[in-house]
């Protein structure tokens, strides 16, 4: 068993364990008494289902304990037979052999039922978890995705959950082991020998004390390393996404330097753990030794005094043996399993957080003119976006929304698909007030492709299927062609079945707007929104799609938010917004005509397109 | 995390001993630890032998002599040896940290060094997840087994073997009821490694896939919202979740198996000793301290076979991460300086050849990827210095490849690109692309502050030079108005700023480098008209006399290059100045009057026309 101990060394490194990063001091916290309370108590709510074959994992763990203890027993019993000369080999030897193997034999079936129902316990009960944080983020509001960090919540779903997992499979279990070990070890010494228990068990409660306050003292280390790991990772990622950059710049040994800092840094901060946990093995195992140790010198010394048998001297020191391992072991399982209430709280912060409302008071039908009346609306962090906004969209009229950034497009068509919730003003879709309808159905209505357009990363056929599921192939083909994309997809290798993303393809910009193009022509919606979602294309490229969107003219609503002129040209209508309000309406030639912001826009892009049509037409005179 | 899913692609396969020896020369350069590192395991392994005999001896002493049993001796030795073993494992931990810590980075730096050389090339056909996961995983799994592992089989194999010669000396009969186990052992355990070893690996795998939906489902709740997914994208969730719960069960269901099995075989070797050294004890050829010796020594035996075993199995499967690396420092670059070039790097400290960049030539360029397509073919071009030379034409007609062979980032497979006479290979590779200035697209930023980023361009630049440089690139404006200005944190890939100012900052970093050849490749795509002129004119007075390529679709950009390339199918099939090509009335001019307002003009009659049909 004491060779057991190299072993554990050894993995206690290849597994690292999960320490968070600095989110751990998020001062958003709340405060550390209370969460802890109510940490446990969604920890507890979480075993829900399982309790039964949790509670079996253990009982078997228990019986399985007994066991394990038996074996010094038996050597004891057979011990002293021997000594006294009355053992033979059918009737002591070889029932003890068969007794040893079998007490091992059944010790491990128990084991392995408490293996593996404690794993189907804690992974079922980690499933539901992971299901009901996944479930619950894609239904919290937009309003709470913006201000969380992305990292951060990946973080909480996947490290914190994993800490839980570590508790619920492994560290429980541990506990419950050690504590068994001890309650049932105790006894079956006192039985023996009251001055040889002490003895024999005197070092124990200073191995956990020692184990516990050392792993407690030494978190910070553990912690820096992983931090340190971290930003080399990130050193390396970007100077390999960046070769270009760095190759351009002649930057090399630049590069070279920071890497080898952050390679240095990271090998003598984890070379510092090295020392830290040379330190703990030395002295634990030290005090492992002085107690086996003592059983050994003590119980020499009581079995002369005649107080002991050989046999039961032989019993203590094998059972020690059987127990102080594990018992090292528990003090760092212990100073580890704190972390678990850290994690759970981490994780109920998310899972408190309120999920988008769901009242559905009208099921009418999503269509008709779109009518905002006195429309105010702020974020969260206080930024007003709109100011008592009027506007009338009639049904399957095209209209533009221009203004500088900041001036309440974006907000405005997020509105209309409920991603936000509105308090001041009305917007009316037909003769529904749009919070009386269904987030859903609200959705469904519209075809929204939004200003940073998000791809999944499967084929492009899944990603364009994202607008309708039922939709067959030619149909995806298509809309595809309508976004000018059809071209570009077959000529990637597997055509429409290629990965987007680093396994497969990358995408540019021009390329991923077009696609979450052809996606909301695949839905045929009522509504269709662009929100800037030509900027990155070619012109050539930005006209053919106008042209597909002018075929179904009349047929659909269309909001167009753009900056080129040449996009916003084509609308029935067009709206300039500035800082939240509506500064002008009209057609194009309406604005044009008129003294504002449209008419100077024109005039800056005009020059241009003026000298353009000289070129070509002295051209043509030619 | 998701560096994870690259790393598994691994059967096990039989250990190639070249590949290691070739690593283990990384722990032979820390050639005292090593030493050291072999030393302690040998000294541990004998203290680890000594514990028994004392015990053994102590128990049998005073089964003899009860009262004058030498207590106080075998108390002494019990010590010696805890403080022998103490100091073992201290300096055992030490070394082995110090080799795998060390090794890790020197094999991760190798492998860096190495990836700061290696051509375009190579990074065509290695994603970047790939690279990163030799550079994490892999070098922490391999440096793991140089030190862990083979510290193991030292102190394993010799512990073992000191085990089998102290048991066979003391009754050899015995000895060899306890050996009787250790194959069985060692097969159980090997099996059941392997198994364990590999569900392992699934479950990582699974788990970060997980991560990665996790990641997806946070960062596209917007577009998960918007077409109401929330319900599909569960549903592919659970899949994943479930997957990962299976591997999870099975992997524990495997543990739970193994060990249960070798600690019964185990103690099959400690009821043989009990039995059969008792027979002996009650014959009287045997003391009971011998018995507890035997049977000490049989659940000592145990360890190593298991810790082999799983060292063993890591092998096989660690074989793949080996060649994977090795394959990586190993790499040789495409594109690199020739033989004399070098050679004259090292004796004269340059290339010999004057230090300008003027008239460039391309003579009969061709160019292919490996084995692919033909994708620049006989290509002739002159430019003279500080032209500017704007390429247009469809995307994959080849501008991208031009300049890439331009800037030396791929060597033409066909021809030669000569520079002021003298062919462009036979120039320092370091040398001239230090010249170079770069705008693209996509611009990369890498994390830190604006000022950090643009200082890139020149890192000895006064904070007076980069604000001139944020001016001249019409960056200075949107900077100055952060409420941080330019210590601003750009945030890991740039990503705390929008696109446009993303572009705008590299351009400020192109503009303080002054280089002597200016490539932008489509790099004002996502500025508005305004401030793309006012960039333009900036440029114009930095770069006088500079030689500068464009790439752009924007007209105005186009029409104040010097000459105008158009680019189809990897051939320059019209060139002049803007007028000269709209005058030839041929693929310039189409491309041209495509962009016009005349074809929203007729947009808009085709949009009347569809409306009247309507109505």
């Amino acid at each position: 068993m004491r060779a057991q101990s190299t072993h554990f060394v050894a993995t206690s490194f290849v597994i690292k364990l999960p320490v968070h990063g600095a989110s751990n001091q998020s001062p958003a916290r709340p405060k550390a008494g209370k969460l802890q309370k109510s940490a446990k108590r969604t920890l507890w709510e979480l075993t829900a289902g399982q309790r039964v074959r949790y509670a079996s994992a253990i009982g078997a763990m228990a019986v399985g304990t007994v066991f394990l203890l038996v074996v010094p027993y038996v050597l004891q019993r057979t011990l002293d037979t021997i000594t006294t000369g009355q053992a033979d080999w059918s009737d002591t030897l070889v029932p003890a052999g068969i007794a040893i193997v079998v007490a091992h034999a059944l010790h491990g079936f128990f084991t392995y039922l408490r293996g593996r129902w404690a794993a189907e316990a804690s992974e079922g009960l980690v499933r539901q978890l992971r299901h009901r944080l996944y479930e619950h983020l894609e239904r919290l509001p937009c309003d709470y995705h913006d201000h969380v960090d992305t990292g951060d919540l990946v973080q909480r779903c996947s490290s914190d959950v994993e800490t839980v997992r570590v508790f619920l499979a492994a560290q429980v279990v541990e506990i419950a082991r050690v504590a068994l070990f001890v309650a049932v070890a105790i006894p079956i010494m006192l039985s023996q020998n009251l001055k040889m228990t002490l003895v024999s068990s005197c070092v124990l409660p200073v191995l956990v004390l020692f184990a516990v306050m050392f792993f407690r003292k030494v978190r910070g280390a553990f912690k820096d390393v992983d931090e340190a790991e971290a930003k080399l990772t990130t050193v390396v990622q970007e100077n390999l996404t960046g070769i270009r950059v760095v190759r351009a710049f002649g930057r090399q040994e630049f590069e070279i330097d920071k890497f080898l800092q952050r390679n240095g840094k990271f090998r003598d901060l984890e070379y510092r753990l090295f020392h830290i946990m040379a330190r703990f093995w030395t002295l634990s195992d030290a005090l492992v030794f002085l107690q086996v140790g003592l059983v050994l010198i003590g119980g020499a010394w009581f079995v002369i005094h005649g107080e002991l048998t050989l046999g039961q001297w032989v019993l203590f020191f094998w059972l020690v043996r059987t127990i102080i391992w594990p018992v090292r072991h528990i003090g760092r399982v212990l100073a580890d399993s704190s972390k678990a209430t850290v994690a759970i709280g981490r994780i109920q912060d998310v899972l408190s957080e309120e999920p988008e409302s769901e009242q559905d008071i009208t099921d009418e039908p999503v269509r008709g003119a779109i009518a905002v009346r006195d429309l105010s609306f702020a974020y969260r962090d206080g930024q007003a976006a709109l100011n008592k906004l009027s506007l009338t969209i009639e049904q399957g009229e095209t209209i533009a929304l221009l203004g500088s950034p900041g001036s309440g497009k974006t907000t405005l068509v997020n509105l209309l698909v409920r991603l936000y919730d509105y308090t001041e003003g009305t917007i009316h879709i037909g003769d529904s007030e749009l919070r009386e309808l269904r987030r859903d159905s609200v959705r469904d209505a519209f075809g929204m492709v939004l200003q940073d357009p998000f791809l999944y990363s499967r084929s492009v056929r899944d990603n364009v299927v994202v607008g309708k599921s039922s939709a067959a192939d030619h149909e995806v083909e298509e809309s595809a062609r309508a976004a000018d994309i059809h071209e570009n997809i077959v000529e990637f290798q597997n055509g429409y079945d290629t990965l987007v993303g680093e396994r497969g393809v990358t995408l540019s910009g021009g390329q991923r707007q077009r696609l979450a193009i052809a996606r909301a022509l695949l839905k045929q919606p009522e509504f269709l929104v662009l929100d800037d979602s030509l900027s990155a294309v070619d012109t050539k490229t930005e006209a053919q799609i106008l042209r597909a969107l002018a075929s179904r003219r009349g047929k659909q609503t269309t909001i167009l938010i753009a900056h080129r002129l040449s996009s916003t040209r084509l609308a029935d209508r067009i709206f300039v917004l500035d800082h939240g309000r509506l500064v002008q309406q009209g057609t194009h030639d309406e604005l044009v005509a008129a003294d504002g912001p449209y008419g100077r826009l024109w005039a800056i892009q005009g020059t241009i397109e003026d000298e353009i049509e000289r070129d070509l037409s002295g051209a043509a005179d030619r | 995390m998701t560096h994870e899913d690259w790393s598994d692609d691994d059967s096990d396969e039989t250990v190639d001993l070249r590949l290691w020896r070739k690593l283990l020369k990384y722990t032979l350069h820390y050639r005292r630890t090593a030493v050291t590192f072999c030393v302690v395991a040998f000294g541990m392994a004998a203290s680890d032998l000594g514990f028994p005999i004392v015990t053994g001896k102590l128990i049998a002493d005073v089964e003899a002599n009860g009262a004058d049993a030498n207590i106080a001796f075998y108390g002494w030795a019990y010590g010696v040896l805890a403080v022998s073993l103490c100091a073992n494992i201290c300096a055992f931990i030490l070394c082995a940290g110090k080799i795998r810590t060390h090794v890790s980075h020197d094999i991760r730096r190798d492998a860096f060094q190495r990836l700061q050389e290696l051509s375009f090339s190579f990074y065509d056909t290695k994603p970047v997840g790939w690279l990163m996961a030799r550079l994490t995983s892999d070098c922490n799994r391999l440096s793991n087994i140089l030190a862990w592992g083979v510290m193991d089989l030292i102190w394993g194999s010799t512990l073992m073997a000191g085990i089998s010669v102290v048991m066979v000396i003391y009754n050899w009969k015995l000895a060899i009821a306890v050996l009787s186990v250790v194959p069985v052992l060692f097969a159980v355990s090997v099996f059941f490694r392997k198994r364990i070893l590999r569900t392992s690996r699934l479950v990582r795998k699974a788990n970060s896939r997980l991560t990665g939906v996790y990641n997806e489902g946070i960062a596209g709740v917007r577009t998960t919202k918007v077409f109401v997914r929330q319900e599909q994208n569960l549903h592919d969730f659970d899949q994943l979740a479930d997957n990962m719960q299976e591997h999870s069960v099975r992997n524990a269901i495997l543990s739970a198996v193994y060990l249960p099995i070798v600690l019964t075989v185990s103690s099959v070797a400690i009821a043989l000793a009990l039995v059969l050294g008792g027979h002996e004890v009650v014959l009287g050829t045997l003391a009971i301290g011998e018995v507890v010796m035997f049977m000490y020594y049989a659940q000592l035996f145990f360890a190593p076979v298991q810790d082999l075993s799983a060292w063993f199995a890591e092998l096989q499967m660690a074989q793949a991460s080996a060649e994977r690396v090795l394959s990586l420092v190993e790499a040789v670059p495409d594109v690199r300086d020739t033989d004399s070039v070098t050679l004259r790097l090292s004796e004269m400290g340059s290339d010999g050849h004057p230090d300008a960049i003027g008239r460039i030539e391309f003579q009969d360029v061709g160019f292919r990827y490996r084995t692919g397509p033909e994708i620049i073919g006989a290509l002739n071009l002159v430019v003279e210095s500080g032209q500017t030379i704007a390429l247009v034409g469809a995307t994959g007609g080849g501008k991208s490849t031009l300049v890439n062979l331009l800037c030396r980032f791929y060597e033409p497979t066909e021809g030669r690109i000569v520079i002021d006479g003298i062919d462009y290979t036979d120039r320092s590779l370091r040398w001239f692309q230090s010249h170079l200035g770069i705008v693209l697209q996509q611009p990369h930023l890498f994390s830190g502050t604006i000022c950090e980023n643009i200082r890139y361009g020149d890192l000895e630049a006064t904070q007076q030079q980069i604000e001139d440089a944020a001016r001249l690139a019409g960056a200075h404006e949107f900077i100055s108005e952060l409420e941080q200005g330019y210590e601003t944190s750009v945030g890991e890939g740039g990503n705390q700023l929008s696109l446009g100012q993303k572009q705008l900052v590299s351009f400020a970093r192109a503009v303080l480098k002054r280089p002597r050849l200016l490539v932008m490749d489509e790099a004002t795509s996502s500025i508005d008209t305004e401030t793309e002129q006012q960039i333009q004119a900036g440029l114009a007075r930095v770069l006088t006399g500079r030689t500068s390529f464009v790439i752009a679709h924007r007209l105005s950009t186009i029409r104040a290059a010097d000459r105008i390339l158009v680019i189809e199918k990897g051939k320059i099939i019209e060139q002049g100045t803007h007028t000269e090509l709209v005058r030839q009335g041929g693929h310039y001019h189409d491309l041209y009057t495509e962009q016009s307002m005349r074809d929203i003009v007729r947009i808009d009659n085709a949009m009347d026309s569809g409306a009247e049909t309507l109505q």
